[in-house]
């Protein structure tokens, strides 16, 4: 097997794979960077893949399937935001609640859409031109969706909103320190919501590519974990969208190799790899001069009382 | 004496009129959602058939149970007056067990695990001889010589299946090679799907899988290559490359069970040897691509193309291999089975000997892997 296939193939699946953790990772960027924990996001992953499946099923437009699973992501976040940023339950519980929230209601409402074959799915693209040039054709612009390449645009245009505009500044400083930007005239609460809400729009798209691109189908519990896979990656990712396309498909590429390297090594060991990196990430970050600490949003977890410090 | 005899029959009749009379309520305790399309999906499809089949039986169940959880919810069955309760996971057999001695007017069956008791029987519907079946047809349609196998974990009952289906291929396609993956989950759409992935970089252009959704069968058609459905009937996900496949009939084994309680056979005194391994004769499982459709049309003209040299029967096309194989296996006085020696592991030691059939216990502990089978194989012996 010459080295091109082996390239090819794997960075190909890492942007395949990687693209729903990609989407859900960069919602969580936001409200994590706003100070917002959502553990809620495979809930709200799920939701999205169940109702991208019956919208597209029901209509026969993937895209109206993946704009109204965006829609029921950014209500179960919009919940998310409601009992923590405004009842100020603690967010850690309330998010693990919506996961499991979500869970239990896609497996009820998806009841009777099991088993049925997708009418009309999210095309894989042949990009014209780029396609044919040797290598990086098949590697980067075949068997992707229009989904891989919004994702990557998406992610450098939420670096730049985060870290050079003003906007950025406010969600930082939120996240950082809710009382001096309260008292700079930011409207803490209206900065909460809006980026959990945002956050819950882009898990619920990546959801929904689940369901009606990468394996276009619905069955319960179809997200298998992926939900807490991008929350290990927003840590991965140190709370930086950039980071976050390498950490996606890193991951992705990880994913792929343990099924493709099983002739060579057992398959236990390339089981537990993605996983492996992931502790061995989070351990980097529980040392003081990493640059995770430091960039860990200062006021992440902690709901925001004005006047209380 | 007399005053005895008479009293005991009186009794007897009473008893018997009582049974009759007696309605059925059947708990279902299942470890997977029943929207998973794959084993617990075809357990409650099963249960729904008798039912419906028959008026003197209720039925309810519970589902997503975790294993170590199963007495207590055979408690919560039992105070809601089942009579008969299921419980359709392996790791549940302990638990059904330990229930099995704490309610002994209760009757137990247990899916897939070897321990019973006075009240407590154990069924299972087993694939061996289907994926046999499917190996001959893979082995004639595979351009490469490699055949893709996702399977879910290096457990007896699915080295039992491999094998079988290389056994199969090997049959028809002496050189090919059956390329397995595992993914270390019954139920993962995303892991299936890169196993399956990276398979087809491989160079594998034929698929079969053991795992408990249709995400192989889709990823293979969206490459255009044919494969073969597992569980439940997959015809409708790929029409055009769906060839055949596994399809499981559990209700067949409900029925007869649930009559012969019904009728008084089984009682809760006498299943400590009632042990359901039902195969093709019994109608429990059932090869094709859906129920009543064996072959895909659109892969007859190939299958019957294909001919080879069959030691036992000549010059013969796969197509009509297939059939005769079958017939050979469904028919109550079966003469064939593919585990019929000589068979040789892919290490070269001779297996089943010349002329012997594998019993019941080496088949469901089996570890070895057929000649053909390429990939890892943990616990290899």
């Amino acid at each position: 097997m010459d080295w091109t296939s082996w390239v090819i193939s794997t960075v190909s699946r890492a942007l395949a794979f990687g693209v729903p953790l990609l989407w859900g990772t960069l919602g969580e960027i936001y409200a994590e960077r706003a100070g917002v924990v959502n553990l809620g996001v495979e809930g709200m992953m799920i939701l999205g893949a169940f109702m991208a499946f019956a919208v597209t099923q029901s209509v026969g437009s993937p895209g109206l399937g993946l704009f109204c699973a965006a829609m029921v992501g950014g209500v179960a976040a919009l919940v998310h935001a409601f009992l923590t940023v405004t009842l100020r339950a603690n967010q850690y519980v309330a998010g693990l609640a919506l996961s499991m929230f979500g869970l239990g209601l896609a497996g009820l409402l998806g009841r009777g859409w099991e088993g049925k074959p997708l009418s009309s799915t999210l095309p894989y693209l042949t990009v014209p031109g780029l396609s044919r040039i040797p290598v990086l054709g098949p590697m980067l612009f075949q068997d992707q969706t229009v989904l891989t390449y919004i994702g990557l645009v998406l992610a450098v245009l939420l670096w730049i909103l985060l870290f050079r505009t003003r906007w950025g500044v406010a969600i930082r400083s939120v996240g950082e320190n809710p009382a001096t930007a309260d008292a700079l005239g930011i409207n803490v609460t209206l900065v909460r919501y809006l980026c959990v809400v945002f956050g819950g729009l882009l898990a619920g798209v990546g959801g929904g590519y689940l369901s009606v691109a990468y394996r276009p189908a619905w069955t319960e519990g179809m997200t298998a974990g992926m939900g807490w896979i991008v929350i290990a990656l927003t840590i991965f990712a140190a709370w930086d969208p950039l980071q976050a396309i390498w950490g996606a498909f890193f991951f992705g590429a990880l994913y792929h190799l343990s099924y493709r390297l099983q002739a060579f090594l057992a398959p236990e060991l390339l089981k537990l790899m993605p996983y492996f990196f992931a502790v061995v990430v989070l351990a980097a970050s529980g040392f003081g001069r990493a640059r995770w600490r430091r960039r860990a949003p200062a006021a992440l977890g902690v709901p925001y009382v004005r006047g209380e410090r | 004496m007399k005053r005895v005899l008479v009293a005991v029959l009186a009794v007897a009749v009473l008893g018997s009129l009582a049974l009759a009379a007696t309605k059925i309520k059947a708990g279902f305790i299942y470890v997977g959602p029943i929207g998973d399309y794959g084993w617990t999906h075809a357990h409650d499809v099963a249960r729904r058939i008798v039912d419906e089949k028959y008026d003197w039986l209720e039925t309810v169940y519970v589902e997503s149970v975790p294993e170590g959880e199963v007495e207590t919810y055979i408690d919560l069955l039992v105070r809601q007056g089942c009579n008969v309760i299921f419980t359709t996971s392996f790791g549940f057999m302990d638990g059904t067990l330990a229930a099995a001695q704490r309610y002994p007017d209760v009757i137990f069956a247990h899916c897939s695990g070897f321990k019973r008791w006075d009240n407590m029987a154990t069924y299972m519907a087993d694939f061996y001889q289907v994926y046999y079946l499917n190996g001959l047809m893979a082995g004639a349609l595979t351009k490469t010589g490699k055949i893709g196998y996702v399977a879910a974990f290096p457990i007896p009952e699915l080295k039992r299946h491999i094998s079988a289906f290389t056994i199969g291929v090997r049959e028809v396609n002496p050189k090919a090679e059956v390329h397995v993956r595992w993914i270390y989950e019954w139920y993962n759409p995303a892991a299936a799907k890169e196993a399956t992935e990276a398979l087809i970089a491989e160079g594998c252009d034929v698929f079969a899988f053991t795992e408990d959704s249709p995400t192989v069968v889709q990823v293979a058609a969206e490459k255009r290559l044919p494969s073969f459905g597992h569980y439940s009937p997959m015809y409708d996900f790929a029409p055009d490359y769906v060839v055949s496949g596994q399809i499981v009939h559990w209700d067949k084994i409900y029925e007869d069970f649930l009559l012969k309680i019904y009728k008084g056979v089984y009682t809760t005194k006498n299943l400590a040897h009632v042990d359901y391994w039902w195969l093709l004769a019994q109608g429990a499982v059932e090869v094709g691509a859906k129920p009543g459709m064996l072959i895909n049309p659109k892969y007859e003209a190939a299958l019957k193309n294909y001919v080879i040299n069959h030691p036992t029967f000549g010059k013969i096309s796969v197509y009509d291999l297939v059939y005769i194989r079958l017939n050979q296996m469904a028919d109550p006085g079966i003469t064939f089975d593919p585990f019929q020696g000589p068979v040789y592991d892919r290490k070269g030691n001779l297996r089943v000997p010349e002329g012997m059939w594998m019993s019941y216990d080496a088949l469901i502990t089996m570890e070895w892997a057929a000649a053909g089978i390429v990939g890892p194989w943990p616990g290899e012996p």
